[in-house]
């Protein structure tokens, strides 16, 4: 079985679409719902949108954005940013979203995992964590958007997830976001190694290259990227593309 | 061109005032032949050697469609290495980013981007729905030819390419598309019907436009295209076969609120079909006979379904519902830019002024 996805990652703050680099410097690429009608033609597999912003400041995720967002949108759509309760959920998905990505939230309480895949099926459930290395290579989880470090380490509380009934793992290096030199294989890949259930990998793709390496050396199921189908060129100017199924297809084959 | 211009005349022959002039103005403004080839080259030398060691020696504005696209094109055939700019105001077609990808990709050329803020753009956008104006294309217009402008000034590059071109463009009548670079009129516009601040919106001011970028920063237009055969069918056909171009379907199509624009809301609302300037532009510059133009006319503009789709598709974008977009095309009264705060006299005096000037100072 061959499913190729490779997966758009757009952040949201402030109704419009940013990019980030390493969590910070923030930069305005434009509107979602002309975005996600752009990667609809493109054909492209499945979309992510995260709200960067909600969980630090303790606000409700975007719903009436979010309908607007999921009404366009033709392709798997998941949702994250804020989630933090069973209603939340509900309206999310009322919404027209398939998937929710939990993140900060399951790491202060993993039994709100369990909560949710009992409710709603593993399958809509995905965890997210966004992971930083010390200065002496040890890795370890942050919360509300790359802000407070939990101390956690990622291959543990993957396993946590997953035992929790978490469908997939989206995991996020905060070293590498924005910076398009290629994903944190070595975090990928011990993690990678310890949980049965799918692993998107996100942060640092600045290539097909670079895909092919987190699902070959790093035990990826899927790539995401955020950087990688925004930007163009040095200039990193704001254009979005997406690669040929070609090239897709090449990511995925041995 | 006929009637649906309400400032139309007609002489004796039954020509219009739009015909005569442009095909008057015809041999000053477009030299399709060897005499534009010595202009050009003479103009391509100058920048060459002005902007010597440089990155870059001009800057063009893309927008993916074709006469951005073929400008492009030109422009490095011509040897020149120009930084390419695109703004984006939210309307993007996926044909329209992935026309500008193949063209930087082809001709290995460096992209900027100038994102308009998105939220800013929708309020203007939305107050001038409710001005009732017919221009509805001014704050896109303006926000580019601004953020162009700014860019250029800062990076100091002093030649602005430019694909407005008399071949495809020789008539327009000016209550059919009133001027997009008076910040006054979008003020003013703005003032009366928006709910928000213009914090970062781009924008030129009358004074900035005429004084400060042409005399003190020294820019220069220059509309390549009004110095070559352009033809547009065999610029679609060259791009698509080199550039792996794609066409969009009717002029200015690449954004879909233009598509939406010119081809439902000025028709519906005003009578204003610019199918019919833009052919009479066509027929001026010899592309077309007036019976294939008529023939053209009568094809349909907009299949039912395509056109709700992009009613309701244009409304969310603008947070209305499509019954206020609709009400606004069936019930608005409509008004034209005399009734809102402009510059037109400005703007006439402004250019008598610089080209007297420009005559003075013989440049």
């Amino acid at each position: 079985m061959i499913i190729s996805r490779v997966i758009p990652v757009l952040l949201l703050r402030d109704k419009g679409l940013v990019k980030t680099v390493k969590f910070k410097e923030s930069t305005y690429v434009g509107d979602p719902i002309n975005a996600v009608r752009i990667f609809n033609e493109k054909e492209v597999d499945e979309l992510i949108f995260l709200d960067i912003d909600a969980s630090r400041k303790n606000e409700n995720p975007p719903f009436e954005l979010i309908k607007n967002i999921a009404s366009e949108c033709f392709m798997p759509l998941c949702f994250g940013g804020g989630i933090n309760s069973i209603e939340h959920i509900r309206e999310i998905i009322k919404c027209g979203v398939e998937k929710i990505s939990i993140n900060s939230y399951a790491v202060k309480e993993p039994s709100f995992i369990k909560k949710t895949a009992d409710i709603f099926g593993s399958s809509t459930i995905v965890v997210s964590i966004d992971v930083k290395k010390n200065i002496f290579g040890k890795y370890s989880i942050y919360i509300n958007g790359g802000k407070d470090n939990t101390g956690k380490d990622p291959v543990e509380f993957a396993r946590l997830a997953e035992q929790m009934g978490a469908g997939e793992l989206l995991v996020n290096s905060i070293d590498m976001d924005g910076t398009m030199q290629g994903y944190d294989i070595q975090l990928i890949q011990r993690i990678s190694g310890s949980i049965s259930i799918p692993l998107i990998a996100l942060g640092g793709a600045g290539s097909v290259e670079h895909m092919k390496q987190t699902v070959n050396d790093g035990g990826a199921s899927a790539v995401a990227a955020g950087s990688f189908f925004v930007f163009h060129g040095k200039r990193r100017a704001v254009l979005i593309s997406y690669p040929a199924i070609k090239e897709i297809k090449s990511i995925f084959d041995n | 061109m006929d009637t649906s211009d309400p400032d139309i005349t007609f002489d004796e022959n039954g020509y219009c005032n739009h015909c005569t002039r442009a095909l008057a103005e015809k041999s000053t403004l477009w030299f399709p032949n060897e005499e534009g080839e010595k202009k050009l080259k003479a103009i391509v030398d100058k920048i060459k050697i002005q902007r010597k060691g440089n990155d870059y020696d001009c800057i063009i504005g893309l927008s993916g469609g074709v006469d951005s696209s073929f400008l492009a094109y030109k422009a490095v055939q011509y040897g020149l290495k120009p930084l390419v700019v695109h703004v984006d105001c939210g309307w993007n077609s996926e044909l329209a980013v992935k026309n500008i990808e193949n063209i930087v990709k082809y001709l290995n050329l460096e992209l900027h981007t100038y994102v308009v803020n998105w939220e800013e753009m929708k309020d203007l956008q939305l107050a001038f729905f409710r001005s009732n104006v017919a221009n509805q294309d001014i704050p896109q217009d303006h926000a580019i030819f601004a953020a162009l402008y700014k860019f250029a000034v800062k990076n100091n590059v002093s030649y602005v390419l430019n694909g407005s071109n008399f071949a495809t463009e020789s008539i327009l009548p000016v209550s059919w598309g009133y001027n997009a670079l008076d910040y006054r009129q979008i003020k003013g516009i703005y003032k009366a019907f928006g709910n928000k601040k213009m914090k970062t919106y781009p924008h030129v001011t009358f004074f900035q436009r005429y004084v400060y970028f042409t005399f003190i920063k020294k820019m220069r237009v220059l509309k390549m295209l009004n110095y070559l055969p352009y033809d547009k069918e065999k610029a679609i056909k060259i791009m698509s076969d080199e550039l792996g171009w794609r066409y969009y379907g009717g002029k200015h199509h690449e954004s879909r609120f233009t598509k939406f624009f010119q081809a439902h809301f000025l028709p519906a609302k005003f009578g204003y079909d610019k199918r019919r300037s833009h052919l009479s532009s066509l027929i001026v510059s010899g592309f077309m006979t007036r019976e294939q133009a008529l023939k053209e006319m009568k094809k349909e503009i907009y299949s039912p379904q395509e056109l709700e789709d992009d009613i309701q598709y244009i409304a969310k974008k603008l947070d209305i519902t499509p019954e206020e977009l609709k009400n606004i095309i069936s019930n608005g009264k409509n008004k034209t830019y005399k009734d809102y705060p402009n510059n037109e006299q400005l703007f006439s005096v402004g250019i008598n002024i610089r080209n007297a000037l420009r005559k003075l100072t013989n440049k």
